[in-house]
C-alpha cells in the first residue's frame, strides 16, 4: 500500500510538470487550431534564461523567475511575428504552421547547442533537496513547490480568461476568429496576447523543470509528452490539459510500477488511442471543424 | 565532388523519395497529416531484412513482403484512428511510430536497441531509380483516376464529399495503406543500403523530416515531392562544413521557405513548361494563385 | 511585387552560397598550414556535434584537433602536415554513412577516427571496406563493431574495451570483491550501449551466484525515474547497476536517495564527468565505476591540463580515448612507414602503443585492444578515487 501511495505521489509530481507545459499548447491551439511545436523550444529557452540569471548574475529567485517567464513570453511573441503571422495573413492551412513551428524548434535547439554548448547545466540550489518523509513515503520539497506554483499560475490564467475583458476577447476569438473580428475585437492583438501568455507559462515551466531536472538543449523533447497530455485532455481546453497531464503522469507511473517499465510508453499510447476512439476530441476537447 | 559520394546521396534521396511519395498521397492529396511514417518504414525495414536474412528470399520479393506487412499494420491502425480529426489523428500516428520503435527496442531476436548488423547490401542506384520510377508512374495514374479525384475532393471539402456519396473513410484508408506500402518498401531499401538496422534510425525526427519534404515540395504535387526529396536530402550534406551550425541554418531555411513560399516549390502544380512560365511570371506579377496555398 | 523579387533573389543567393560552401572541399582548415605547402595529409573524424551525444562528440573533435596540432608542431606524420576534417553525424547511422562516403571519396582521408557510438560504427563498415580506409572507433563498445558472425571486419578497429568485458568486470567486482548477492538493474531500453551492458552484467552476475532482484527500464529522454526506483526499492537490492550516461545517472541517483534507497550504485564508462559530481555529489558517494583509466594517474595530468588551457573546459572521458586513437594511428603510420590507407590498416592489425588508458595491443583476430585492464573507481568525497586495476576472468 505504501508503495502504491508513493507511486501516486510520483505520478502527481510528473503530471504537474506536464500540466504547465500542456497549458501553453492548449492555449495556442484554442485560438489558432494548430499544435505549436515551437513551444518546446520556448520552454527550453525559459529554462536557460532562468539558469543564467541565477547562476551567472546571482539574482534572487523571484526576479529570475519573473524574468524567465517574461523572456520566454517575448520569444514566443517573436516566433509568432516571424514564423506564423506571415502565414496567417495568407490564410495558409494548419500544416504550414506546424512545419514552420518545427523549423523554429529545430532552430532553437541547435542555436543553443552551437552557442551555449551541448552540456547540461545544473541550477544552483535554491531550495533544499531534502525530501519530506511521512512514514515510508517521501515527497520532494521541490515537487511541492512546483505543484503550488503550477496551481497558482494556472489559477491566475483561468481567472484572466474567465473574468477579464481580455479573457473575454480570447474566449470569443477561440470560438470564432471571424465573428470576434466583426464584433470589434482586434484579433491580431488577441493572438499576440495568447502567444505571450503561452510563452510566459512555458518560461515558468522551463525554469521549474530546469531546477528539478537540469537544463539541456533537448528539453523540447519532453514536451512531446505534454503535447500528448494536451490531446488526451482535449486540445483547446485548459482544464482538459491539466486533467490530461495529471492522468498521463499517473498512468505512466502505475504502468512502470505495476505492469512493465520496458513497455511503459506502449501502454500509455494504447490507452491514448482507446480514449480517442471513445472520445475523438479528447476528454474535454472543444468540437471544431478542421480549418485546413 | 566525387561520384562515390554523390551516388550515396542520390541513393538516399531515392529512398527518401519513395517514402515521400507515399506521404505525398496521404498529406498532399488526401489532407491527412502523419507523424508515424518512420514507424511504417521501420516495419518494412525489419520485415524485409527478416525475409532476406533469416528466410533467404531474394531482394525484390522481400521488399514486397515488407511493403505488404506495413500495409497490414496501417489497415489495422487506420481502422481505429482515421475517424479522428487533424491533430488528433496526427498524435495517434505519432504514438504508433513510437510504439513500433519501442517494440523493436525490446525484441532481442532482431537485435533490440543494439541494432542488427550484417544485412546484405543489395540496394544500388539502379534498383532505387527503377523502383522510384515505378512508384511515380503508379502514383500519377492513381491520382489521375477517379479514385485520385475523390481523394482530392476529400482534401478540399470532406463534408461535401461525403454528401455527394464519396466513401470518405474508405478512401482515407486506401490512401493510408498505399502510403504505408511506399514507406515500407523505402524502409526495406534503407536497411539493405546501410547493411545495418537500429530502431534509433526511425525516430519521430525521421517522420517529421519526411513531412517537411512533402510540404517543401508543395502539397498536391508529385514533381514537387521529387524535387523536395532531392533538395532536402542533399541540403544537410551541402551544409556539412558548417559543423554544429548546420541544423541552425536548416531550421531557418525551413521557416524561410514556409513564410516566403508556403505553397512549396511546386505549389500544387506539376512540372511542365507552362507551369515554369507561370511560376516565373508569378514572381513578378502578383496573381491569385490556385491550389492549396493560395486559398 | 518588390518583396517577391527580393525573396526570390535572396533564395537564389542562399542556394548558390550553400552549394558553393558545400562543394569546396575545405573542411576545417585549422592546422595552421600556409599556402604553397602541398604536403598535407588529411585525417577524418566523425561523431555527434549536434544532438544528445554532442557533449562527447565535441570533446573528441577538440582532442583530435589538439593532438594533431601537437604532431604538426613536431613535424607531422612522416614529415607531412596533417589536416583534421571533422563531420557531424547527429548521432544518426545514415548520416554517418554519408559523412564517411564524403571523407573517403572527396576528402581522401588516410584514416578516420570515431564515431563514439556503436550503431554508427557498425553502419559505416561497408563503406570503409569498399573505399579501403581504416577507422579507429573511440568508445564504440558493441562487440559487433569489429567482429560479426565470427568474422573480423578488415577496416574497423577500436581502442576501448567491449561491452561483455565491461559487464563481466562490473559483475565480477560486485560479486567477488564487494560480496554483493542481490543486484537491481535500471537501464535505458532505447539505448544500445545500455542494453549491451545490462545483458552482460546480468549474465555474469548470475553466473557468479548472484541474484537479479529487479530489472527496470526507462526510455532515452526520460528525466523522472521514481516510478522505476520505487519498484526497485521494494525489492531491496544491495547494489543497483546503472549502465547509462551521466545526466541520467545524476538524476536517477538523486531521486533514488530522495526515495530513501541506500543501496550502493555501480556504473560503467558512461559515468565519469565533472558534471556528474556537480549534479549529484552526495547521492553517488560510495559508488563504484568501471572506467578506462585512473584520472589521477600522473601520466594523464599533462593532457588534462593542456586541454583545459586550450578549450577552457574539462575533458570528458571520450577525450582520453580519442587521444589514444590518435596515438594508435600515429604508431601505425610510423610502423607502416607509409601514408597509404591500406598499409596503415595492415600496420594497425598488429599495432601496439602505450596509450593514456593503458597499453593498447591490437589483436589481429578481433581488432580490439586485448588484455586491457579496467580501472575500478570509487566516489569518495566528490572525487574519482582509483581503487585497483581489475580484469575479468
Amino acid at each position: 500500500m505504501a508503495g502504491f501511495m508513493q507511486q501516486i505521489i510520483n505520478g502527481l509530481s510528473i503530471g504537474s510538470v506536464y500540466a504547465l507545459m500542456a497549458v501553453g499548447y492548449s492555449l495556442v491551439y484554442s485560438i489558432m487550431n494548430f499544435s505549436n511545436f515551437a513551444h518546446g523550444g520556448v520552454i527550453m529557452i525559459g529554462a536557460y534564461i532562468g539558469f543564467f540569471l541565477l547562476a551567472a548574475y546571482k539574482m534572487p529567485f523571484y526576479v529570475a523567475f519573473a524574468l524567465a517567464g517574461a523572456g520566454a513570453g517575448l520569444l514566443a511573441l517573436i516566433i509568432e511575428r516571424v514564423a506564423y503571422s506571415p502565414l496567417r495573413k495568407r490564410k495558409a492551412p494548419f500544416l504550414y504552421f506546424i512545419i514552420s513551428a518545427m523549423g523554429a524548434s529545430i532552430f532553437l535547439e541547435n542555436i543553443v547547442i552551437a552557442t551555449i554548448g551541448p552540456t547540461f547545466k545544473t541550477y544552483p540550489k535554491v531550495f533544499s533537496t531534502q525530501p519530506i518523509t511521512v512514514g515510508s513515503l517521501s515527497v520532494g520539497r521541490l515537487d511541492l513547490i512546483m505543484f503550488v506554483i503550477s496551481a497558482i499560475s494556472l489559477a491566475i490564467l483561468i481567472f484572466v480568461i474567465e473574468k477579464t475583458k481580455i479573457g473575454m476577447a480570447i474566449r470569443g476569438t477561440a470560438y470564432s476568429v471571424r465573428a470576434s473580428a466583426l464584433m470589434g475585437v482586434n484579433t491580431d492583438h488577441v493572438i499576440m496576447i495568447v502567444f505571450g501568455l503561452g510563452g510566459l507559462l512555458g518560461g515558468i515551466a522551463g525554469m521549474l523543470f530546469g531546477m528539478k531536472y537540469t537544463v539541456y538543449p533537448q528539453i523540447g523533447f519532453i514536451t512531446i509528452k505534454s503535447f500528448i497530455a494536451a490531446v488526451f485532455g482535449g486540445l483547446g481546453s485548459l482544464p482538459g490539459a491539466v486533467i490530461g497531464s495529471v492522468l498521463l503522469g499517473i498512468i505512466e507511473t502505475l504502468t512502470s510500477g505495476y505492469l512493465s517499465s520496458q513497455f511503459r510508453d506502449l501502454i500509455a499510447f494504447a490507452l491514448l488511442i482507446v480514449v480517442l476512439i471513445v472520445r475523438p476530441m479528447g476528454l474535454m476537447g472543444k468540437f471544431t471543424e478542421d480549418k485546413a | 565532388m566525387d561520384w562515390f559520394y554523390i551516388q550515396g546521396i542520390l541513393i538516399l534521396a531515392g529512398i527518401n523519395l519513395l517514402a515521400v511519395l507515399g506521404l505525398s498521397l496521404l498529406t498532399g492529396f488526401t489532407g491527412l497529416f502523419s507523424f508515424g511514417h518512420a514507424g511504417f518504414m521501420a516495419i518494412g525495414a525489419y520485415t524485409t531484412a527478416i525475409m532476406s536474412v533469416k528466410l533467404h528470399l531474394p531482394f525484390i520479393p522481400s521488399l514486397m513482403i515488407g511493403g505488404l506487412i506495413a500495409a497490414l499494420v496501417s489497415l489495422l491502425i487506420g481502422k481505429l484512428t482515421l475517424n479522428l480529426k487533424g491533430d488528433y489523428f496526427c498524435i495517434a500516428t505519432l504514438g504508433l511510430g513510437e510504439a513500433i520503435r519501442l517494440i523493436l527496442d525490446n525484441v532481442q531476436y532482431l537485435g533490440g536497441a543494439r541494432g542488427w548488423p550484417g544485412i546484405p547490401l543489395k540496394t544500388t542506384l539502379l534498383n532505387v531509380v527503377i523502383i522510384d520510377i515505378i512508384g511515380i508512374i503508379i502514383l500519377v495514374n492513381l491520382i489521375r483516376s477517379k479514385h485520385g479525384r475523390n481523394m482530392i475532393a476529400i482534401r478540399e471539402e470532406e463534408m461535401a464529399s461525403q454528401i455527394i456519396g464519396i466513401n470518405v473513410f474508405r478512401y482515407k484508408m486506401i490512401s493510408l495503406m498505399i502510403s504505408a506500402i511506399y514507406a515500407g518498401v523505402a524502409g526495406g531499401m534503407l536497411g539493405h543500403y546501410l547493411g545495418f538496422l537500429q530502431p534509433k534510425m526511425f525516430q519521430i525526427v525521421k517522420s517529421t523530416e519526411l513531412t517537411i519534404i512533402v510540404i517543401f515540395g508543395g502539397l498536391g504535387s508529385i514533381s514537387g515531392s521529387v524535387l523536395g526529396a532531392l533538395v532536402l536530402t542533399s541540403l544537410p550534406e551541402m551544409l556539412r562544413t558548417f559543423a554544429q551550425w548546420r541544423l541552425v541554418v536548416y531550421g531557418i531555411a525551413v521557416i524561410f521557405i514556409m513564410i516566403s513560399r508556403p505553397q512549396g516549390l511546386m505549389g500544387g502544380h506539376e512540372f511542365s513548361f507552362h507551369a515554369v512560365k507561370k511560376i516565373i511570371s508569378s514572381m513578378f506579377y502578383r496573381k491569385k494563385q490556385r491550389g492549396l496555398g493560395g486559398r | 511585387m518588390k518583396k517577391r523579387i527580393m525573396y526570390f533573389m535572396f533564395s537564389v543567393v542562399m542556394i548558390v552560397s550553400l552549394i558553393a560552401a558545400g562543394c569546396t572541399p575545405k573542411g576545417t582548415p585549422d592546422t595552421g598550414q600556409k599556402a604553397g605547402e602541398p604536403e598535407v595529409v588529411k585525417v577524418g573524424w566523425i561523431g555527434s556535434l549536434t544532438g544528445d551525444q554532442a557533449v562527447w562528440g565535441q570533446c573528441e573533435l577538440n582532442t583530435v584537433k589538439m593532438m594533431f596540432e601537437e604532431i604538426n608542431a613536431k613535424g607531422g606524420l612522416l614529415g607531412k602536415k596533417v589536416e583534421v576534417i571533422g563531420y557531424d553525424t547527429r548521432g544518426d547511422a545514415t548520416e554517418a554513412v554519408n559523412a564517411v562516403k564524403r571523407l573517403t571519396s572527396q576528402d581522401k582521408v588516410i584514416a578516420i577516427i570515431g564515431p563514439n557510438a556503436s550503431g554508427q560504427a557498425i553502419a559505416i563498415s561497408s563503406v570503409l571496406e569498399e573505399m579501403k580506409v581504416p577507422d579507429i572507433a573511440t568508445v564504440a563498445t558493441n562487440p559487433k563493431v569489429t567482429v560479426v558472425d565470427g568474422k573480423v571486419k578488415p577496416f574497423n578497429f577500436r581502442v576501448c574495451f567491449i561491452d561483455p568485458y565491461q559487464g563481466a568486470v562490473a559483475a565480477g567486482y560486485a560479486a567477488d570483491v564487494l560480496g554483493f548477492k542481490k543486484a537491481a538493474i535500471l537501464y535505458d531500453v532505447a539505448d544500445d550501449y545500455s542494453q549491451g551492458l545490462t545483458e552482460f552484467f546480468e549474465k555474469y552476475f548470475i553466473e557468479k551466484g548472484g541474484q537479479i532482484v529487479a530489472k527496470e527500464a526507462f526510455k532515452s529522454g526520460d528525466v523522472d525515474f521514481r516510478p522505476q526506483l520505487s519498484k526497485i526499492k521494494e525489492s531491496n537490492p544491495e547494489v543497483i547497476f546503472m549502465p547509462y550516461f551521466f545526466k541520467e545517472v545524476a538524476l536517477s541517483a538523486n531521486q533514488a536517495r530522495e526515495l530513501g534507497i541506500n543501496a550502493v550504485f555501480m556504473g560503467g564508462d558512461g559515468w565519469p564527468s565533472d558534471v556528474l559530481i556537480e549534479m549529484a555529489k552526495d547521492a553517488i558517494e560510495g559508488s563504484y565505476i568501471v572506467n578506462h583509466l585512473d584520472f589521477n594517474d600522473p601520466e594523464v595530468q599533462d593532457f588534462k591540463a593542456a586541454y583545459k588551457a586550450k578549450y577552457n573546459k574539462s575533458v570528458e572521458l571520450n577525450g582520453y580515448l580519442a587521444y589514444d586513437a590518435v596515438k594508435l594511428l600515429e604508431a601505425a603510420v610510423n610502423k607502416a612507414n607509409s601514408l597509404d590507407p591500406v598499409a596503415i590498416r595492415d600496420a594497425l592489425e598488429t599495432a601496439s602503443v602505450k596509450g593514456i588508458t593503458g597499453q593498447i595491443n591490437i589483436s589481429k583476430e578481433t581488432h580490439n585492444p586485448e588484455g586491457k585492464d579496467a580501472a575500478i573507481i570509487k566516489m569518495v568525497n566528490g572525487e574519482y578515487v582509483f581503487q585497483q586495476k581489475y580484469s575479468a576472468k
